[in-house]
């Protein structure tokens, strides 16, 4: 009887995630054009082809993920153990300013960036007229900007819930650390960080999967040799048309996204993750 | 495991009814994916075109949808004259939507109706003549109903009749006509820019714009190396791939008609770039010059074309029309500064420049140099500069692209 609970979450599964995952295996299998048709020839070589044509991309990509997560995490980790430690009563309004960007589309957060680092603009052009920066200096367009814009967009995902971790600790537990002659910083190595370490997954999950995925960020504060992945599976859906191309290069990013996350729980341990 | 000693293991032992309809259910789920596997083909994109005309609607539907590049319609403080003139005239309620950016970006999002035959929403686009060509020969264009277009019949420039990518104007009509050149700022850069290489220059690094649109890019790329586009081969191609690669590092992107954004915030100092829009631009910035590369810049024309399953034909059918009467379109070339299809244009610019109210018009005070200029009134020296599109069969078309994305993507 308890079985049929499942039936939504499985049809659900089934038809928006299985199947669309077999036909887009299908698909990266195929050959054809857009007049012609597609047929199912089971071209293996495709993986090859993509992998090495595209191999610059997925390895910056994976790495722009790797940066943006240790960063959100440096930068929210403080954030939220000062709101959950020290909040007090502006515990909600300090939350509520941590997901305030989120009430502005995702697109119109990052495009408004490039007009606050426009060459000439409020920030740089300021700077330059003050003689602090050269007249050809520039943050759109190069690393920087796009990894500034994944920080940006991303800092919510890990902060809330590594929120969430250090505010359900039992602080009684530093207490007892006390008790037992530790300091401040061994009770935090010893006794808050582990606690926290569900949150440090979740949010870095959050964070790494959809940066290592991105094309917003490169395409709008980024230049030609920032090219993420996203950009190529996109520029080859839409503009080329080739979607066994496409469909390729998606498996192999949910395939390298896999392999980077299994190695994390592995690391991390499963023990210490389920809290 | 006794159910992972898989189908053959168990044929010598005799098998168990539960073991059976475990191993069925197993077997089916393996059939069904593979047959969900092999069904998930992607049927031919084509349209089969009919020689028969869509007969249109005796009224018009009182509403019409169009899509088009940004700075291409003279622009007041409510909104578009020419717009609000039609709307009033015909008692239709237009929307006039610029969405378009790019010509593959802009396919792409109504690619994926148009091939099931129905309606992508728009029932006129303005597209450049190469994806016109491509979009016929995909049949995703109506035929044109020719006796609803008297004005184009007696407007037209010859030039612009039966084109090489639309035989007869049989599914689109000329918007307007540009080149592609060179834009920069002459202050900024300090220098005349002359030729396609001189965009590579060390000291403008970072601050250059090239095209995303794989013609135009690899259009003056092939004619700096002294290869005309429609005779190049993709061996040519490939040379031209190298070049850009090597430069690739001094170019800050790869733009659409985006590059005014950055023209006008002063990211870009100099940028591929259409002729009327760096006019447009230099109303605001006096420094911006337009310039046709020495081997020679790309010409092309944007055409108004129905797609097919348009909701509203015959509004579609006023409207262009309408803008072919020597008036209207004289209006629209004072503001939008590109070539006119319409003959008349020239002459009538000259006469309002030198007519009474001369200080009113959109163009002014540039309008008498409007009239004689040789970007927006291409002379045969002008024209002579200029290279075509190579019309390109899908094959060619693959592989140029494929060629342009390593390009493109660093």
């Amino acid at each position: 009887m308890a079985y049929f609970l499942l039936l939504p979450g499985g049809v659900w599964l089934l038809l928006f995630y299985v199947i669309p995952t077999i036909s887009m295996l299908s698909v990266s299998l195929q050959e054809g054009s857009l007049e012609q048709g597609y047929r199912l020839t089971w071209n293996v070589g495709v993986y090859g082809e993509v992998l090495l044509r595209n191999d610059t991309q997925i390895i910056r990509s994976l790495l722009y993920g790797l940066v943006t997560t240790v960063v959100t995490l440096l930068i929210a980790y403080p954030l939220a153990y000062t709101i959950a430690f020290h909040g007090g009563r502006f515990k909600n309004a300090l939350l509520f300013l941590v997901i305030l960007p989120f009430f502005v589309s995702f697109i119109i957060r990052t495009i408004q960036w490039k007009f606050v680092l426009a060459d000439e603009g409020i920030i740089l052009g300021t700077l330059k007229q003050l003689g602090i920066l050269g007249q050809g200096f520039h943050v759109l367009g190069e690393n920087a900007a796009v990894l500034g814009g994944l920080i940006y967009n991303f800092l919510p995902f890990m902060a809330l819930p590594l929120y969430v971790a250090l505010e359900k600790m039992d602080k009684s537990l530093l207490d007892a650390a006390d008790d037992l002659y530790s300091n401040r910083a061994v009770a935090f190595f010893k006794v808050t960080f582990p606690l926290s370490l569900p949150g440090v997954f979740a949010g870095s999950l959050l964070t790494f999967i959809p940066s290592v995925g991105d094309f917003i960020n490169s395409t709008y504060l980024g230049s030609p040799s920032t090219t993420m992945i996203g950009n190529v599976i996109q520029r080859e859906f839409l503009q080329n048309n080739d979607y066994p191309e496409a469909a390729a290069l998606s498996f192999l990013l949910m395939a390298a996204i896999l392999v980077g996350v299994a190695l994390y729980a592995r690391i991390l341990g499963t023990e210490e993750l389920t809290g | 495991m006794s159910d992972m000693d898989g189908l053959f293991g168990g044929l010598d032992r005799p098998v168990s009814r539960r073991e059976l309809l475990r191993r069925a259910g197993r077997g089916s789920m393996y059939l069904g994916a593979m047959a969900l596997l092999a069904a998930c083909g992607v049927e031919a994109q084509r349209r089969e075109e009919g020689e028969r005309l869509e007969p249109l609607p005796a009224e018009p539907a009182g509403q019409l949808i169009m899509a088009n590049w940004p700075l291409y319609i003279d622009k007041g403080p409510t909104g578009s004259p020419t717009v609000k003139g039609f709307e009033q005239e015909f008692g239709i309620d237009m929307k006039y939507d610029v969405v378009i950016n790019d010509n593959e970006e802009f396919f792409g999002t109504i690619r994926e109706p148009l091939s099931q035959g129905q309606s992508s929403g728009w029932d006129i686009i303005v597209m450049t003549d190469w994806m016109i060509a491509k979009m016929n020969r995909l049949g995703y264009l109506e035929r044109i109903h020719h006796d609803q277009l008297p004005d184009f019949e007696a407007s037209v420039a010859d030039k612009f009749r039966d084109p090489w990518f639309d035989p007869g104007n049989e599914h689109s009509i000329p918007w307007a006509a540009g080149i592609t050149g060179i834009g920069y700022d002459v202050e900024a850069v300090g220098r005349d820019i002359v030729r396609f290489e001189d965009l590579f220059a060390d000291d403008l690094a970072g601050r250059v714009g090239l095209f995303a649109e794989m013609r135009d890019t690899f259009g003056l790329a092939l004619a700096s190396m002294g290869i005309q586009s429609p005779d190049a081969t993709v061996g040519d191609i490939e040379a031209a791939q190298q070049m850009l690669i090597a430069n690739r590092d001094k170019v800050r992107g790869f733009y659409g008609n985006d590059y005014t954004d950055g023209m006008a915030r002063g990211d870009l100092v100099a940028s591929m770039a259409w002729s009327g829009d760096i006019f447009a631009l230099s109303l605001d910035n006096p420094n911006l010059r337009f310039v046709i590369p020495e081997a020679g810049g790309m010409r092309w024309s944007d055409n108004m074309a129905i797609p097919i399953g348009a909701e509203h034909p015959l509004d579609a059918h006023l409207f262009m029309n309408h803008v072919y009467d020597p008036r209207i379109a004289t209006n629209i070339t004072e503001w939008v500064w590109y070539e006119s299809p319409i003959a008349a244009v020239q002459e009538m610019i000259r006469a309002d420049a030198a007519g009474p109210d001369a200080d009113d018009l959109s163009c002014s005070p540039f309008c008498a140099d409007l009239a004689e200029d040789r970007f927006v009134f291409p002379t045969e020296e002008t024209n002579a500069q200029t290279i075509p599109y190579k019309q390109l069969d899908e094959e060619e078309e693959q592989a140029w692209n494929d060629l342009f994305q390593t390009v493109v993507q660093g």
